[in-house]
């Protein structure tokens, strides 16, 4: 049978492993706001994470899936060259995703999965361009353009809309109360419908870093038409639950007990601002980064006079991280793109 | 302490709130005056030993209060972004330092030389070191309400509410100066009892307790230009 081509197996295997990692960083980092304000246990918040995580990935999850399998790279003009091509690129770049996250993940730097795989999946139509199946030109030059873009535009815009709805709270409840407590224990119920929206908005979003490549591949050996296949995007969404699961929750923790600043108004502001922000980019089909956008977002708070303290040398972090990110995973993946056309698999 | 916790990002946005430590360190300031003015009494009552042993330990209170102080500057780099001017925040936790400072300065030249004069300079010191400390606890209050202004991100009810308590301690430090002035008029009166070295240490005492109430004042006036200017 040929779902057990080799090649697609391969290509599970690391679509698997992306998902996961994807589950125990970059969800357990959005989830973990909403313990630390309280608003919400461990076990809950893991509990609204895999429901909403898994409905966001399998039904808004296949735009930006597709943005990331067909967007960047040509795939129809290389697939008429020989379909395998496709499917050997499309594990070159996430072999090289997975590898740049988990050293990023070792030593701890902030590091997206959607930059490393936008930038592998770059760098697969690069090395093609370079050995002539496909011209440089060929390159969704214009799409690139626009996911760079969101990019800046994301955490920004989180910033502005979690600016302006804790700008509101502030100055039409937080001020006005007798009690400031009191309130924010009525913002807890709020933000457990903001935990279950941020899930949504990761699932919608991130999961085409785990499945996009996978589907491109499908597609080209011909096991994929062109609506992405369910048990594909169930797939990403149970590898995504099975990170936070086995992992994400210790990180979810250490965040919950660290983040102590972020009361509830604090935090539904962040945390509605953020998922809003994705929700819009998994719509126009633009994959961005949600960590960074949450960071954005609790910026945004910050500027509002909501937090005690900011460190705000983590933008420069995070700016430095991105300019690394795309050219080292595009590097890494031409160069094992290159090395599995010589092994010629 | 560099600990991998496999954490990206997020975490890295939180710096620690120097607000806490700052309401601490007023209280370690407000903990040195409790103790001087125990070691007043002491003093008063002629045991040294006890003012001996107080002021060692408000030397620890001082200390701590040091490393506070410290610790906040430190954790203050330019990269951090606060509610209120960081500026304006080092200005005033710099006045509020000098209340533990004078504390310890009092209390070592307690140390120095018996007390010995007559009974009304020995009720005016009472009297002052008595207001000194509720002017430096009004201002522990005041230091306090920081927390609720945190909260409800400086609402205008919470700012009124402490800007009063600024001039609460205001009129206190003012209550002060004026017992403060009557103590030294009825130390120069007694010239000739108390002697000269006598006087001078006196004098040195009053001036120094009023120091206190002076800086919990200067502090006080600082928080409000921080709240103001924010």
């Amino acid at each position: 049978m040929i779902l057990f081509d080799p090649l697609v197996l391969l290509l599970v295997i690391a679509g698997l492993y992306m998902a996961w990692n994807i589950g125990a960083n970059d969800l357990a980092n959005a989830m973990g706001t909403s313990v630390g304000s309280g608003a919400l246990s461990i076990k809950q918040v893991i509990i609204i994470a895999a429901v909403f995580e898994f409905v966001g990935a399998v039904v808004l999850g296949s735009r930006v899936t597709s943005t990331i399998a067909k967007g960047i790279v040509p795939v129809d003009s290389i697939n008429l060259v020989d379909p395998h091509l496709v499917a050997l690129g499309m594990l070159a770049a996430i072999l090289a995703a997975g590898f740049w996250i988990t050293l990023a993940t070792f030593y701890n730097l902030p590091v997206s999965t959607t930059h490393s795989i936008v930038g592998a999946v770059l760098g697969f139509g690069l090395m093609a361009a370079y050995r002539g199946i496909i011209g440089f030109e060929d390159i969704q030059w214009g799409v690139l353009i626009k996911i760079a873009g969101s990019w800046i535009i994301s955490p920004v815009l989180g910033a502005v809309i979690a600016y302006v709805i804790f700008s509101i709270i502030r100055y039409f409840i937080l001020q006005r109360a007798g009690d400031p407590y009191n309130i924010e224990k009525k913002f807890v119920i709020l933000q457990i419908m903001t935990a279950c929206f941020i899930a949504f908005a990761h699932g919608s979003n991130d999961v085409a870093n785990a499945v996009g490549p996978l589907y491109a591949g499908l597609h080209a050996l011909d096991m994929a038409g062109v609506t992405i296949p369910l048990w594909v995007m169930v797939m990403g969404g149970l590898g995504m639950v099975i990170g936070l699961a086995t992992w994400g929750y210790r990180v979810i923790e250490t965040i919950g007990t660290r983040i102590t600043e972020l009361t509830p108004t604090r935090g539904f502001s962040a945390e509605f601002a953020t998922a809003t922000v994705v929700v819009l980019h998994s719509y126009i089909s633009l994959p961005i980064s949600t960590t960074h956008t949450l960071v954005g977002s609790v910026i945004g708070v910050g500027l509002a006079g909501g937090l005690a303290a900011v460190d705000l040398s983590i933008i420069w972090k995070i700016f430095l991280s991105w300019v690394v990110t795309v050219p080292v995973a595009a590097f890494t993946s031409a160069i094992i793109f290159a090395g599995l056309l010589g092994v010629g698999l | 302490m560099i600990k991998k916790d496999y954490i990206r990002s997020v975490l890295n946005i939180f710096a620690s709130s120097p607000f806490k430590p700052l309401v601490m360190h007023a209280n370690k300031g407000g903990d040195c005056v409790r103790k001087l003015s125990e070691s007043l009494f002491a003093f008063c009552n002629g045991d040294m030993e006890k003012v001996e042993a107080l002021s060692r330990e408000i030397d620890v209170i001082e200390h701590e209060a040091d490393v506070i102080k410290q610790t906040i500057r430190s954790e203050l780099s330019s990269s951090i972004m606060l509610p209120v001017h960081s500026n304006d925040l080092l200005n005033f936790l710099k006045p509020q330092d000098s209340i533990s400072d004078d504390a310890q300065e009092v209390a070592f030249w307690l140390t120095v030389r018996k007390f010995e004069a007559p009974d009304e300079i020995r009720e005016g010191f009472r009297e002052l070191i008595s207001k000194t400390l509720e002017t430096v606890e009004m201002y522990e209050v005041l230091v306090s309400t920081l927390g609720e202004l945190l909260e409800t991100s400086f609402s205008k009810r919470d700012v009124e509410d402490t800007l009063d308590l600024v001039v609460k301690v205001e009129e206190m430090e003012h209550q002060v100066d004026m017992i403060e002035k009557n103590l030294v008029r009825q130390i120069f009166r007694n010239e000739a009892r108390i002697g000269a070295v006598g006087v001078y240490h006196l004098a040195r005492l009053v001036r120094g307790i009023g120091d206190i109430a002076d800086k919990s004042e200067h502090a006080a006036d600082r928080l409000r230009t921080m709240i103001m200017r924010r």
